[in-house]
């Protein structure tokens, strides 16, 4: 009936089967933010890291990486046209994936973490995803990618390179970090993607650029 | 075709549960075969993980959800022959506005629903109840006030659909009324009063308006939050059943529901409200005998099922660990820094809510301004000078009291040691410029040193800008703040002003157009996360693009400076210098969007006097200078550190009151809280002493923590300025005690009273 949560015996050959736009999602590069080389885009930029700053006035943690989960309380998560520069998007309320991931990025940078772009595919349901669609096609731009399959979707994440060569992938979308370990169930993890130019270990894998690495 | 499923939604099992895994297990006892499909909207519903459900249907978060799309999903299930049991009250009126009657949705329609609202619920008059009073909240305060007073202060804040603060205070309505009115996102709120009795319920079924089952809860064991733990639950009487039935054929109600009363003693029932789906208690219902939601089921697809029978009918509860389903998983682990306010998660609607985060910083600050600081009553070093400066001050007093009296010596080395500071610190890159604040503590003992020690005077209005050009400072040595700086209106503004501080753009604009108003223009600068009233807020990037033009009009008319003020005595150093690091880079970056070098960086004060011949100036100044490489001036605005210590005020014991056991619990001294209006907002050192003393001389005593209240001389409930020290047994009538540490803002908020 394809109502109730995805049935996990079904080999993972087969849900890629079923989506027209695999190949897509595989090829894609993560996004990037457009700067328009202006005072609007610098402007734009520069606020939103003298913010991203602010946020952790009173963070009293002891540790360095802070990630900025505030993110998700400046902006909600839902379509965004692409491209879309810096100026464009201090100022919307609605931000998709790839642009919560950017601006991760931006806040990790500038705490002084190396820290590249990375993908994930996931799972779900298909009444997930349709609703999915339909919140997408609200959104009514032909420039949205169309990251959301039947029962596997396309995901933009961060990936922090730590100084020992170990990876730490990080859902800035959520606010989650991912464990190496398989994770099954509603949205199960079925590979992920990293963009940093050197091997990183992940628990017990190796994770090279470019190269999707199935979970 | 597949046999018929029943989903049932509302499945989150916390603290405060949904009624979804009670209906499923209700079911699974009654019907060992039936499908039962758990759904819910958040990963994080334990009870999808429960062994009485088959099967799970994960949706997206409700604001992901397309309506039209929802509806149609529902109606196929439905036409499917399924069931659907709507287990939570968000979720019947979205349903009863989206997909109206369906004889496979166990959910009550609109019209019922209208009938059962809250706080009248017309639609089960006749039936014996008694409605508490209440009020909308929109009305006009006074009105609330007065409904407030009129029932004690004891009532119930309470949204159209669930959801119930209790209130006990104005400040706590207050608050309770702007949150709920944000997360409910309505202003249809009431107030209710709160009704004394034995909380009870009935858990009924029905169906197309006819009355299938009803069961009778009394609430035994209560959570912290209301809910129920441990209950008897019995069959319905008689008599109110006839009037029920006959209510919910009038209603033509569907699905589960909940009627909420109290039973007073007198054995009057009050009506709470009643709720449009079954209650998170209702398998303990069954487990007593009383399997509502069975047979509702039964009725509907008319078929028998297994009942329980209990000869003792009561149930509880208890927690309890369950291995969890692969096939549903378990969400992420939230980032450590949010865990603490994670754990509960939102009710299945959608995933940990991290707003709590936001207010962090200003209820820490509220608390510290509110809280009364204990640490003062544990003796600690005292400067010997100090004590000394006392000790000869009250020796000679003779007088009337309550009597404030000026440490000139020690409120000068304050000053000459700050002076001495400032000196030596503007040998390094930047210069530093003490602002005394005016407002603090205006007397002429300070302004004086204040002027001698090379300070500007930091003032807050015309008035204090005339008070400081009387005393002899010059425009050029004013610093002029706040957010009344032109009061009083019909005072021309000074001009020639050292620097001035916009508040808001508006400001600025009149500013600006005032030829020759300051050397300095500037801006107080709201840093985001920091709670304050005060200065341009910059966490909106349309506002601070804003901001960036107006700092470009200065060109060729002053020179541009930022104002920053958070009370370090209140939030902690640490936070304060985070706070600093978080300013310097706005200011870095409006420098360098502004094309308008900053030359200026006011810090302002709040510093407690210890703190401030802490602070680490030095390392400051290279901070600056590495942001800010053209900044010349850095300016700090002290005035409770310099001054807060610098007075004391002399009472004397007014009674002694002691215990049934002679102990000494409580005394009265002549002073009172319009001399010390800040007794409970931080600690005083205080000290005792005796009169008719044989010893000449005899110092007073230092007093450290004891059992003792000091009660201030007037009748007000909080004169209490002390909650306790260690008093000698000795102590009689006449007797000095004397509050040290009264300067500052206790000398210029204290107000007259009680003196005829
Ligand atoms: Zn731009």
């Amino acid at each position: 009936m394809g109502l109730v949560a995805a049935n996990l015996q079904d080999p993972i050959a087969e849900l890629v089967a079923r989506e027209k736009h695999f190949q897509e999602w595989t090829e894609h590069p993560s996004s990037s933010l457009v700067h328009h080389d202006a005072e609007c885009c610098e402007r734009a930029r520069l606020w939103f890291l003298a913010y991203a700053r602010s946020m952790e006035i009173g963070n009293i943690s002891q540790f360095e990486i802070k990630a900025p989960i505030w993110l998700q309380q400046l902006y909600s998560w839902g379509p965004s046209s692409w491209p879309i520069a810096w100026c464009e998007l201090v100022n919307k309320k609605v931000l998709d994936c790839g642009v919560f991931a950017a601006l991760a990025r931006e806040v990790f940078k500038a705490q002084g973490h190396e820290v590249h772009p990375a993908q994930a595919l996931l799972s779900y349901n298909e009444t997930c995803t349709n609703h999915w669609k339909a919140l997408w096609k609200k959104g009514k731009d032909d420039t949205v990618f169309p990251w959301i399959g039947d029962r596997l979707v396309y995901h933009e994440l961060c990936v922090l390179e730590l100084p020992d060569g170990t990876a730490k992938f990080y859902d800035s979308t959520w606010g989650n970090w991912y464990l190496s370990q398989p994770r099954f169930g509603f949205g199960a993890v079925l590979a992920v993607r990293s963009e940093c130019p050197r091997l990183l270990r992940w628990g017990s894998r190796t994770v090279a650029c470019g190269e999707w690495v199935e979970l | 075709m597949a046999p018929p499923k029943i989903f049932i939604s509302g499945m989150h099992s916390g603290q405060n549960p949904c009624s979804g895994v009670g209906i499923a297990r209700c079911l699974r006892a009654a019907f060992p075969n039936l499908t039962l499909v758990g759904v819910d909207h958040w990963q994080g519903s334990s009870g999808l993980h429960d062994k009485s459900i088959d099967e799970t249907l994960l949706l997206p978060q409700w604001k992901q959800i397309n309506d039209a799309q929802h509806g149609d999903h529902i109606l196929s299930i439905l036409n499917d022959d399924h069931l659907w049991i709507a287990a939570m009250d968000m979720e019947v009126h979205w349903l009863a506005e989206h997909l109206g009657a369906h004889s496979n949705l166990l959910a009550p329609g609109a019209k019922a629903l209208e009938l059962t609202a809250k706080p009248a619920v017309s639609g089960l008059d006749g039936l014996g109840f008694r409605v508490p009073d209440f009020i909308s909240a929109s009305l006009p305060d006074s009105d609330i006030h007065y409904f407030l007073r009129q029932h004690a202060w004891q009532c119930w804040l309470k949204s159209p659909y669930h959801d119930a603060k209790r209130i006990s205070s104005w400040i706590g309505f207050v608050k309770a009324r702007d949150a709920m009115a944000k997360s409910w996102r309505t202003s249809k709120l009431f107030l209710q009063r709160h009704i004394i009795g034995s909380e009870e319920t009935i858990a009924f079924a029905a169906y197309q308006g006819e009355l299938i089952a009803a069961a009778h809860m009394q609430k035994r064991q209560i959570t912290p939050e209301g809910k129920t733990w441990a209950a008897r639950v019995t069959a319905v009487e008689p008599d109110f059943l006839e009037g029920f039935k006959e209510a919910i054929r009038k209603l033509n109600y569907t699905g589960g529901g909940e009627v909420e009363f109290a039973r007073d003693p007198d054995g009057h029932k009050w009506l709470i409200e009643c709720n449009p789906r079954f209650p998170a208690w209702v398998y303990g219902g069954a487990l007593a005998g009383q399997n509502v939601v069975a047979k509702l089921i039964a009725h509907v697809w008319n078929m028998p099922f297994l009942e329980t029978v209990n000869p003792y009918p009561f149930f509880t509860r208890v927690v309890q660990d369950i291995p969890a389903k692969e096939s549903v998983g378990i969400p992420l682990p939230p980032d450590p820094a949010t865990m603490a306010w994670a754990s509960e998660g939102k009710k299945g609607k959608s995933g940990p809510d991290f707003s709590a985060l936001i207010p962090t910083l200003a209820s820490a600050q509220e608390q510290h301004s509110k809280t009364p600081d204990k640490s003062g009553d544990v003796p600690e070093h005292i400067d010997p000078s100090y004590f000394t400066e006392i000790s000869s001050l009250t020796e000679q007093y003779v007088g009337p009291t309550p009597a404030r009296i000026h440490l000139e010596q020690w409120a000068r080395g304050r000053f000459d040691r700050l002076a001495k500071r400032v000196k030596q610190a503007s040998l390094n890159t930047s210069r530093i410029q003490i602002g005394f604040s005016v407002k603090t503590c205006p007397t002429d003992d300070y302004l004086r040193k204040a002027k001698e020690s090379g300070f500007f005077a930091e003032c807050i209005s015309q008035m204090e800008v005339q008070r400081a050009l009387s005393f002899g400072f010059l425009p050029s040595q004013i610093i002029l703040n706040g957010p009344g700086k032109f009061w009083p209106l019909t005072d021309k503004p000074v001009t020639g002003l050292h620097a001035l501080y916009c508040d808001s753009p508006e400001e600025f604009d009149r500013v600006i157009a005032l030829p020759g108003i300051a050397k300095v223009i500037g801006f107080r600068m709201r840093v985001p996360k920091v709670h304050s009233r005060f200065g341009n807020p910059l966490d909106d990037p349309r506002r601070f693009s804003d901001l960036i033009h107006k700092m470009k009009k200065l060109q060729g008319r002053a020179e541009l400076g930022f104002h920053f003020h958070m009370p370090s005595w209140a939030i902690g150093l640490q936070t304060w210098m985070q706070a600093l690091d978080s300013l310097l880079i706005w200011c870095q970056i409006a420098e360098r969007l502004s094309g308008r070098p900053v030359k200026h960086l006011d810090l302002g004060g709040g510093f407690f006097p210890a703190d401030l011949e802490r602070l680490d100036i030095s390392g400051i100044q290279e901070s600056v200078r590495k942001a800010l490489p053209n900044v010349g001036t850095l300016y700090l605005e002290p005035g409770r550190s310099l001054t807060q210590d610098g007075e004391i005020l002399v009472s004397r014991i007014l009674d002694l009151r002691k215990t049934p056991d002679a102990s000494l619990h409580e005394i009265v001294v002549d002073a009172c809280i319009a001399e010390l209006p800040l007794a409970q907002a931080y600690s005083h050192r205080l000290f005792f002493k005796q009169i008719g003393s044989l010893e000449a001389n005899s110092p007073p005593v230092r007093l450290s923590k004891g059992e003792t209240r000091i009660l201030g001389r007037i009748c007000m409930e909080d004169d209490i300025l002390s909650d306790g020290v260690s008093l000698p047994e000795s102590a009689q009538i006449g007797d000095y005690v004397i509050f040290g540490d009264a300067g500052g803002y206790e000398r210029s908020m204290s107000y007259g009273f009680g003196r005829g």
